[in-house]
């Protein structure tokens, strides 16, 4: 689909644009129309198990009603204007509840913008497309690309680890000074592990030429090609006509020191 | 006339930490196309040397290197960085850490990459390299989704995108089952006749290689060259002094050596001359109940199974890679509870005992030793569960002492164990199982990586344990062990039991191939044996 093809590079800073220019807003409709934006455009140009997007925006969701709800609850009531909201069985100043969806909605947009990002990039095109379109280090992308690679199997090996020490009888821990002194038993064998995997990996790699020299061919070439920009243009066009729209009905708001 | 390759010349190399050479004044050449043998004893230097002669020392070494090693008549420092690969290639023992990317393509490539390889060449030999392995089919396939043997085949390809003119196999198969590792075998034949190229193997074990490679250096635990010419020739003769290094010798040559025969020893099966070898017959003895497994199921892995297991039995566990052995015995020894069904130990369901007294009963030593370890050191290490039991001091200080002697790790009771020796590790984790006098004990693979010696010494252990009446479980790849040890085999296969009996009732099914079995060595001797006798029979 459309997304998985746009050079990760070029969704990446367009990813971080929109987020740079939505902190500085600071009303409600904005971030809301934009979120449905976002989610509209992950859903119908992106490909994935739709089930895993809901997994991954609960919590984000969680995140973000809880900033709503402290921000309304510990807010500075010496500014209280005369009207009032009734919002489960309590009274609150309507502008409380307006800077508190104000900054729930903007961690919502962040998530949305992100989930996007990650829901339809492919990690190892991603740094491919860093080394050549933004000239990151060989030495540094492919320790992360073989990193990326060890992540899998030191969760196999934790729980292998786990296993076999509580065949050893080492109880469950029951304080947590027990539950540390178990943490530093894991650590042990996982890192002997891990360095030793890492330096055997090292090994090979050099063994297959890798200097970290940065005159390399690719075997995927990352180009950015005339349709990439698509992406960019469709995004910041979006956010342009959200906050006209916003500004259009009165709703808008920079952010101006309003915490 | 040939042309030589390599060329090493008087080469010492030394590390920082040690004050003794890892190598010591090696000269040899190495001719195009040969096929050569590297042996020595555990830490003789021979993966040292591989570095040498990849030109990764001295440019990594912490430590000295002196003499010469010359790659194509050219010092191998005087190569600009990288570009040794083109020369001397390297596939490694470890499936799992030789690889930097996701994808079997994208590994492959690498190596072109590094190379500067244009694109559309590139493309060509990854395909080629993959084509030669034949792993064409796998090539968007992840890498960590493979087997073992599958990704050394991977590991193989992106050497052989490269073309060097050298291959090195640095213990290639040490981490494969048997039926992948004859496959590897039989894979580099077939590559040996389709290109050109000079092999050079660094192997524990002797088995399939024999055919393929014909001139051996010996490398002593000094690291001295103790022997440089014919390999099949020296083996035929010397094959007691290789035995004593800890190389695992052919079945042959190593039935020759047990019977006391002279030399020339026998390399191959078809060799050993027809007489009568020792059956191995264990004892049946089918004692009471112990451990009853009923309707097991776990997750979508295991399916139905249903087992009993007697005391002073010694089971085999085999099968295919994935086929639910580990998650099995998991499920036996406790430590995972099955989605379905129930395993009753002396008639009582597992969920009712307490852990701290099953773990009395039964233990587990696990694939890793270095999993199990929880404390500094060797002596901590077996003390720790009586410790903790509630011991008196006297009482556990005397099992311990006990049981490391059993063990043959008296004297290393202040080593921290992730400092003792592959063989060392096993027979710790071996100890902490046997400390509480356990009825039980399940192996996950006991010999897997190990060398010859390590192995037999872990394996006669087992059997004075096993005489001593405790019941033993082991997983394991390798039919010998179970031809020569157990008592009773059960075969998974997808998660089922699809048989269940004795050794001998096994190797006489006509399906082993398909289950990713093969007829232990001592059957295939048997069969050689017959199909020679069969015509005289006929005749007479």
């Amino acid at each position: 689909m459309f997304l998985h093809d746009v050079n990760p590079t070029v969704k990446a800073l367009t990813i971080i644009g929109a987020v740079f220019l939505l902190a500085f807003v600071f009303d409600p409709v904005t971030p809301l129309l934009y979120i449905v934006w976002t989610v509209f455009v992950t859903f119908v140009f992106g490909t994935f198990k739709k089930r895993y997007y809901v997994y991954y925006f609960i919590p984000f969701t969680l995140f973000a009603f809880g900033m709503f709800w402290t921000t309304v609850v510990f807010s500075d009531t010496s500014t209280v204007t005369a009207d009032s909201v009734s919002f489960l069985g309590m009274e609150f100043p309507t502008e409380d509840i307006w800077t508190a969806a104000a900054l729930g909605l903007r961690v919502l947009a962040f998530a949305t913008l992100s989930l996007l990002f990650l829901f339809t990039t492919n990690m190892v095109h991603f740094i491919l497309s860093l080394i050549q379109q933004l000239k990151l280090p060989p030495k540094i992308a492919y320790g992360v690309l073989a990193g990326y690679r060890f992540l899998p199997m030191l969760k196999t090996e934790f729980q292998q680890i786990r296993a076999a020490h509580r065949i050893r009888g080492v109880n469950r821990p029951d304080s947590w000074k027990e539950k540390l002194l178990q943490y530093q038993r894991f650590a042990i064998p996982l890192l002997a592990g891990a360095i030793r995997k890492a330096e055997r990996t090292a090994i090979a790699m050099e063994s297959k030429g890798f200097t970290g020299a940065k005159t390399r061919t690719f075997y995927r070439p990352m180009k950015v090609q005339r349709k990439d920009w698509l992406f960019p243009v469709m995004m910041f066009g979006m956010l342009g006509i959200t906050i006209a729209f916003s500004v259009y009905f009165g709703y808008f708001s920079w952010y101006d020191g309003q915490l | 006339m040939s042309q030589e390759v390599i060329r090493v010349e008087d080469l010492t190399l030394r590390y920082e930490e040690r004050q003794k050479p890892v190598l010591s004044r090696l000269t040899f050449s190495i001719e195009e196309g040969e096929n050569m043998l590297i042996l020595g004893p555990s830490g003789s230097g021979k993966s040292s040397l591989t570095h040498c002669l990849n030109g990764l020392y001295p440019r990594e070494l912490d430590g000295a290197m002196n003499g010469e090693v010359l790659v194509q008549g050219q010092r191998t420092d005087s190569y600009p960085a990288g570009e040794m690969a083109q020369n001397v290639g390297v596939v490694f023992q470890d499936p799992e850490t030789q690889f930097c990317m996701i994808t079997v393509e994208d590994e492959v490539a690498f190596g072109l990459e590094n190379l500067n390889t244009p694109h559309a060449s590139m493309v060509e030999k990854v395909d080629q390299a993959l084509r030669q392995v034949g792993m064409e089919a796998y090539k968007t396939a992840d890498i960590s989704s493979l087997s073992g043997g599958q990704k050394q085949k991977v590991a193989l390809a992106c050497i052989l995108a490269m073309e060097p003119e050298v291959l090195i196999l640095d213990e290639p198969t040490a981490n494969l089952d048997p039926v992948a590792r004859k496959e590897f075998i039989q894979l580099l034949k077939r590559l040996k006749e389709e290109l050109s190229f000079t092999l050079l193997v660094i192997e524990h074990k002797l088995e399939g290689w024999l055919d393929l490679l014909e001139r051996v250096l010996i490398i002593n635990e000094k690291g001295e060259l103790a022997y440089d010419g014919p390999l099949h020739d020296h083996l035929k003769t010397y094959a007691r002094d290789i035995h004593e290094m800890g190389i695992q010798l052919p079945y042959a040559t190593r039935t020759a050596l047990e019977q006391g025969w002279t030399p020339p020893y026998p390399l191959h099966i078809g060799d050993i001359p027809p007489v009568a070898l020792p059956e191995n017959r264990p004892v049946l003895s089918a004692g009471k109940a112990l451990l009853e497994a009923e309707a097991v199921h776990w997750k979508s892995i295991l399916r139905n199974i249903n087992v009993t297991f007697h005391e002073g039995e010694w089971m085999a566990i085999v099968g295919e890679n994935g086929s639910g052995k580990s998650s099995f015995s998991r499920i036996l020894a406790g430590i995972q509870p099955p989605s379905k069904g129930s395993v009753a130990m002396h008639g009582r369901a597992l969920k009712k005992w307490k852990e701290s007294e099953m773990r009395k009963e039964v233990g587990y030593v696990f694939q890793n030793p270095e999993h199990q370890f929880i404390t500094d050191t060797v002596y901590d290490e077996v003390a720790f569960s009586l410790q903790h039991a509630g011991m008196k001091e006297a009482e556990w200080t005397r099992i311990v002492e006990e049981t490391l002697k059993f063990c043959r790790l008296d004297g290393l009771e202040d080593q921290h164990p992730f400092l003792l020796s592959q063989g060392q590790k096993r027979r710790l984790s071996v100890a902490t199982m046997i400390v509480e006098n356990q009825n039980m004990l399940f192996l996950d693979e006991p010999t897997f990586g190990q060398d010859e010696k390590s192995t037999s010494d872990l394996m006669s252990l087992l059997k004075e344990k096993h005489e001593n009446g405790t019941t033993i479980v082991m997983i394991t790849h390798d039919m010998e062990l179970v031809d020569k040890y157990a008592t009773r085999v059960l075969v998974m296969n997808e998660g089922e039991l699809s048989f269940d009996g004795q050794p001998k009732e096994l190797w006489a099914r006509p399906d082993l191939g398909d289950h990713h079995l093969e007829l232990p060595p001592r059957e295939q001797w048997k069969r050689a044996v017959l199909k020679r006798e069969e015509p005289a029979y006929v005749s007479s």
